[in-house]
């Protein structure tokens, strides 16, 4: 049933694709659309958001829009929240991903839109290790632009700054470096890798804070993917987290055993460097991309018998809280 | 006396019938009850597992019932009736006068039994569940005009978090869909609630009416059962029924989906039912009734909103009027059951039908994500529990004296942080923040100011309900609960639970 479905309409050169995300409807405008934007008349054309107005004028309240690109067809993920502002007919809304209907009006400096795209910017940088002197992309980095921006002193939640949480650096691939640690979730690159360059290498993984960028065939490093070194993810990539190798310290003060990845502690490297195979490394000769098809559900399997009375057992769940300790 | 089926209907004017409600698998009656001209049928659950397995011997408008009624003395009840030819012989735990036609459970005198209405549960412990004759008889798979069942729509809301237009009237959405280009699907949603899956097991066909009859209105080619893969009994129990449905106007299928809490999200049960291996919500507006499973516009409603719709339908809503909501009671409770109730009515009276362990401190109402409180005054219609700050979900989660409230919370809070589906900011790092914040109070940090602050930003900007829900418990307890984090705060745990566990800590198991 849900395996046959998954057949259904799904290009064929995209089959086998998996890259972890959920299929969003279209959100533009059906029709072209004027809204007022602070007090300032905006016409924007069929297939436009809000945000697309909001850029349009001179606006009363910082919008850091950080998660959008706007470009290449890639978003809006939609995930950051810095967007939000103030709708007279819907209330609070996320400016890129909310079609511009005629006659909207929009407040970008109302408190409450305000206050959630300030808290939202904190939430960010609460996960992200703000090494920017170590960073390769220190000085053109929008997380960077948007924290200056916003005035942001001290983050309300502080920053990633606990080495026992960090992921190692993925360090392994000859051509791009990955920094978890860096990682905002844009999903930027994922659409890159599979929506502009058809490859299925990148792909979202995991759930709640154990979420995070991975590879479709399950693969722990870059060097091991089905990766062909095509860049494009690096290109999108608002932050840190995705480097073309060989400036990954190009911002770095200039300190002896001061970079990158001391600045992280643990790091994964080529097989090559370390001596391990006689291979050169694989991102050199990528020869077998191998795609895996994830688009599987266990669940369809028929459902474990069971003779119990399962039915109205309301306190069954999946996670067990109380087996763990508090606080 | 002679043994006919002439009406495939349970019909009791001529010889006995014994209903068996039982949630469990049922066992094949003792020869010796075979043997008598009794006939003796299984049906669902009512939604009181205390009481069962429940056995109801009726006689034309007689009923007795027999609590906990074991096989072996299924045997001893029946012999006794009808040695007597009398069904009150065999010293039942409660006897009913009632019409002898009725087609749902009579109102009766037990604990939990008789709390509420029994309108959309009518079938629940009465019907066999997936007897298209019972349900024909009791007035169900009639035709409705479109008209009509718009009508319905108008002033019906969806019940509960998987209910796309949840708390909302539904009525909109199903114009949306029938208008829209694309060939319309009905998604039946009943993965997690425990008063779903209910439905699913001991009235199906309540619900699968309610569905057909949507689709048909609307235009719909398809519908599509979806529930969790460890809802085993109510999705092979929908499965029997859809075989069973007469004549569906569509296709329907059931299929299953992760049992994670975060599947019961509806675009999150769409990408389920599309097949996808990772969950997650999707952005709306447009909402699935434009946009939804395969791109359709789909209709994204739970059981209870669709047996609420066929049951209104047809008419057969009870003599007192009004909109009813389902309830389940759990938590700190002897046996957890399911009610009905007036909307009008409090929660009180759902508490009331079962047996809470020990004293009752607190309610968490709503669901995973519901809200903290002592006063179950509170009526149980949505306008009312909004207004009080609770949740709609239409469960009520008993906490008992021996409960530490900050300790719930911080639970709750971090199941937030590593069940949400990771998609958006505020609910994914908001709810690691805010499990922060309610860890900080253990060290002397109580921060209410930025606890009322991160809340009210989950529920402004997350994408989906996981996370504008995901403080609730927080923000609810915080205000009505200050105290006891004020204590923890001071390093004391009012109900001697925090301080000792943190020295200890010792795996604790308390379900
Ligand atoms: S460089 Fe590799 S991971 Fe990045 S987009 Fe290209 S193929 Fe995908
Ligand atoms: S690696 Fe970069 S582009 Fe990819 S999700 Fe993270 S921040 Fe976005
Ligand atoms: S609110 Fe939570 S569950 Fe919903 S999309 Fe955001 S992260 Fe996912
Ligand atoms: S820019 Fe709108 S949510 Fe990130």
């Amino acid at each position: 049933m849900s395996s046959d479905r998954s057949e259904v309409d799904v290009p064929p050169l995209t089959e086998g694709i998996a890259p972890g995300t959920a299929t969003d409807p279209d959100v533009g405008s059906d029709e072209a659309a004027t809204v007022t934007v602070d007090g300032t008349d905006v016409t924007v054309p069929a297939g436009s958001t809000l945000l697309d107005a909001v850029d349009a004028v001179e606006t009363d309240g910082y919008v850091p829009a950080l998660c959008h690109y706007g470009r290449q067809d890639i978003g809006p993920r939609s995930e950051c929240r810095t967007c939000m502002v103030e709708t007279e007919s819907d209330g609070v809304v996320p400016a890129c991903s909310f079609p511009a209907e005629d006659g909207a009006v929009v407040d970008t400096d109302a408190g409450e839109a305000a206050e959630a795209r300030d808290v939202n910017l904190d939430l960010v940088l609460s996960d992200h290790n703000l090494r920017c002197t170590t960073c390769g992309k220190n000085g053109r980095c929008e997380l960077q632009d948007a924290s200056i921006d916003q005035g942001v002193e001290e983050p309300r939640y502080g920053v990633l700054d606990d080495r026992d949480q960090y992921e190692p650096l993925d360090d392994s691939s000859s051509f791009i470096q990955i920094d978890r640690n860096k990682c905002i979730l844009c999903n930027r690159c994922v659409e890159a890798c599979n929506d502009v360059q058809v490859e299925g290498v990148l792909r979202m993984e995991g759930t709640g804070n154990d979420t995070r960028i991975g590879f479709q065939n399950g693969a722990e490093t870059m060097e091991d993917s089905t990766c062909v070194s095509c860049g494009h993810c690096v290109t999108v990539c608002p932050t840190g987290s995705l480097v073309e190798k060989g400036i990954e310290n190009a911002t770095t003060i200039p300190i002896p055993g001061f970079n990158q990845k001391n600045s992280i502690g643990k790091t994964y490297e080529n097989t090559d460097s370390t001596g391990s195979s006689g291979t050169v490394g694989r991102s050199d000769n990528q020869m077998t991309p191998q795609k895996r098809d994830q688009r599987t559900l266990e669940s369809e399997e028929a459902p474990p018998e069971s003779d119990g009375p399962d039915v109205v057992d309301p306190a069954s769940e999946v996670w067990d809280d109380e087996r763990r300790d508090w606080p | 006396m002679f043994r006919t089926d002439k009406m495939n209907s349970i019909e009791s004017s001529e010889r006995t019938v014994v209903r068996v409600a039982a949630a469990g698998s049922e066992a094949d009656p003792p020869e010796a009850v075979k043997r008598t001209d009794a006939r003796v049928v299984p049906v669902g659950s009512t939604g009181v597992t205390a009481l069962e397995p429940l056995v109801a011997v009726t006689r034309g408008g007689r009923t007795a019932f027999h609590a906990r009624c074991s096989v072996d003395r299924l045997e001893g009840v029946v012999a006794a009736a009808e040695e007597a030819d009398d069904v009150t012989a065999g010293d039942p735990d409660a006897v009913v006068d009632h019409d002898p036609d009725a087609t749902r459970l009579p109102a009766v005198d037990l604990p939990g039994l008789s709390a509420g209405r029994r309108d959309v549960l009518g079938a629940c412990g009465w019907r066999r569940p997936t007897s298209a004759d019972d349900h024909e008889a009791a007035g169900g798979f009639a035709d409705h005009d479109a008209a009509d069942v718009f009508d319905a729509g108008a002033d019906l809301r969806g019940r509960g978090w998987g209910d796309a237009c949840h708390d909302d009237p539904v009525g909109e959405s199903w114009a949306t869909a029938r208008d829209a280009d694309g060939d319309a699907a009905v998604v039946v949603n009943a993965h997690g609630s425990p008063a779903d899956a209910l439905l699913l097991a001991s009235a199906p066909l309540e619900v699968l009416d309610g569905a057909t009859t949507l689709a048909d209105a609307v235009g719909a080619t398809e519908v599509v059962v979806y529930a969790s893969s460890d809802d085993a009994r109510a999705v092979e129990t929908a499965r029997e029924a859809v075989e069973a449905h007469p004549d569906p106007v569509v296709p329907v299928e059931v299929v299953t989906g992760p049992p994670e809490y975060r599947a019961g999200e509806p675009t999150m049960a769409l990408e389920a039912i599309e097949g996808n291996h990772r969950l997650e919500a999707r952005l709306r507006p447009p909402g699935p009734e434009r946009v939804g499973l395969d791109g359709r516009p789909t209709l994204v409603h739970t059981p209870r909103t669709l047996a609420h719709l066929a049951v209104g339908l047809r008419g057969d809503d009870g003599d007192e009027g009004g909109d009813t909501r389902l309830v389940t009671v759990r938590g700190d409770v002897e046996t957890p059951a399911t009610v009905e109730l007036p909307e009008t009515a409090s929660l009180s009276a759902a508490v009331d039908a079962v047996d809470v362990d020990g004293t009752l401190k607190a309610a968490c109402v709503g669901g995973r994500f519901g809200g903290l409180t002592a006063d179950l005054g509170v009526a149980a219609g949505p306008d009312a529990l909004a207004d009080a700050g609770l949740g709609t979900e239409g469960v009520v989660e008993v906490l008992s004296e021996g409960r530490c409230l900050v300790e719930f919370v911080g639970r709750r809070t971090r199941y937030a942080a590593e069940e949400n589906c990771g998609r958006c900011v505020p609910c994914r790092e908001g709810s690691t923040q805010l499990a922060n914040l309610l860890r900080d109070v253990y060290d002397g940090e109580y921060d209410p100011e930025g606890v009322a602050e991160l809340v009210g930003v989950m529920e402004r900007s997350s994408i989906c309900e996981f996370g504008v829900n995901a403080g609730r418990p927080a923000r609810t307890a915080t205000t009505e609960f200050a105290l006891e984090f004020e204590a923890h705060a001071d390093g004391q745990c009012p109900a001697g639970n925090c301080f000792d566990a943190r020295e200890a800590p010792e795996v604790t198991t308390s379900t």
